[in-house]
């Protein structure tokens, strides 16, 4: 005690996040995703060769929006704490801009749904006819 | 010209102020500082920052569905200039506005109240936990123990005189009994 208790804030947003936060090394967001998952997880899976993209762009993982070098790094990265938190993060609907505007007044609150993620089947299993599903999740009755 | 609402905040933006983000796939972020916009670069949820409207509303903090946020609407039809329509339009909107306010009031108002009721209900239970701190147990002991004690006595007293009396009455009883029966054996 009877030191000064504010503490001056020499470094404030000095941290090693500031170049990922730059929206030159922007990632896809989850309402992307989302939107992708909704539409074209199949043709995702199953892309076309593409010699730029690592793995030829054989090996994406569409919930985290990212590519493989081969099959087994895949697997390695489902089985990951990145890839469980990204799961996870997309059970609920993500925030929109009409969000936005009915939070401001412009129509009632819709409250988000939850949905259940599991991870996307492989590719033998897409080309069979798998489709990758997003099934809503019986809520628990409350009052 | 168009007052927006904000992508984070949901505040109003005015013409001239905040800045805006355009995604490549042409979606416009809209914010209305910069607060908002780095929360947004830093990748924050709305939702569950807590000095923000969807926030606000998602955790049942306002009043969220009502049906007088069913007249504020994007309306891209444009509509031709009519004095009177445009009057008429005002007055609605200061009166909408009025009873809208008087809802939001009467909803926060009515959840602080029943803050108040939860701290009526634990004030109530923390006395009677801890009460000892206001009345000393052992305020009034010695009193107490006396009239137990005297109590014990007069009720020790009691059962000795009702059992000795009781005794009696029975023995007498019995020998009544007995002797009327004697009698009755007699007489037949």
């Amino acid at each position: 005690m009877g030191m000064v208790q504010k503490r001056k804030k020499m470094h404030s947003g000095d941290t090693h996040l500031r170049r990922r936060w730059r929206v030159r090394s922007r990632k896809r967001d989850l309402d992307e995703i989302d939107n992708d998952l909704k539409t074209n997880a199949e043709g995702l899976i199953n892309q076309e060769v593409d010699l730029d993209k690592p793995g030829f762009a054989q090996f994406y993982c569409v919930h985290c929006a990212k590519y493989f070098i081969d099959d087994q790094a895949m697997q390695q990265h489902f089985r990951t704490k990145v890839h469980k938190r990204r799961l996870k993060a997309l059970e609920v609907e993500p925030y929109s801009i009409e969000e936005a505007e009915r939070a401001a007044g412009h129509g009632s609150y819709v409250a988000p749904k939850k949905r259940r993620m599991e991870t996307q089947p492989s590719k033998e299993e897409v080309a069979k006819g798998k489709k990758v599903k997003i099934e809503l999740k019986e809520e628990k009755m409350t009052e | 010209m168009r007052i927006e609402t904000c992508y984070f905040c949901s505040s109003k933006i005015y013409p001239g102020h905040g800045i805006q983000f355009v995604r490549n796939d042409c979606k416009i972020f809209k914010f209305c500082r910069s607060k908002c916009h780095r929360a947004f670069k830093k990748k924050k949820n709305p939702r569950k920052v807590r000095w923000t409207k969807a926030f606000r509303k998602a955790a049942g903090k306002e009043l969220s569905i009502d049906p007088s946020f069913e007249f504020e609407k994007r309306r891209n039809m444009p509509v031709k200039y009519n004095r009177e329509i445009w009057t008429k339009t005002l007055d609605a909107i200061k009166r909408i506005n009025t009873i809208k306010e008087r809802r939001q009031g009467q909803f926060i108002m009515e959840r602080l109240r029943k803050g108040r009721e939860h701290e009526i209900e634990s004030d109530v239970k923390d006395v009677q936990r801890n009460i000892a701190l206001i009345r000393s147990p052992a305020a009034g002991l010695k009193e107490r123990r006396a009239k137990e004690e005297a109590a014990k006595m007069d009720a020790e007293s009691d059962e000795e005189e009702i059992t000795y009396v009781d005794a009696r009455e029975l023995e007498k009883k019995l020998e009544e009994s007995t002797m009327d029966e004697d009698y009755e054996m007699l007489k037949a």
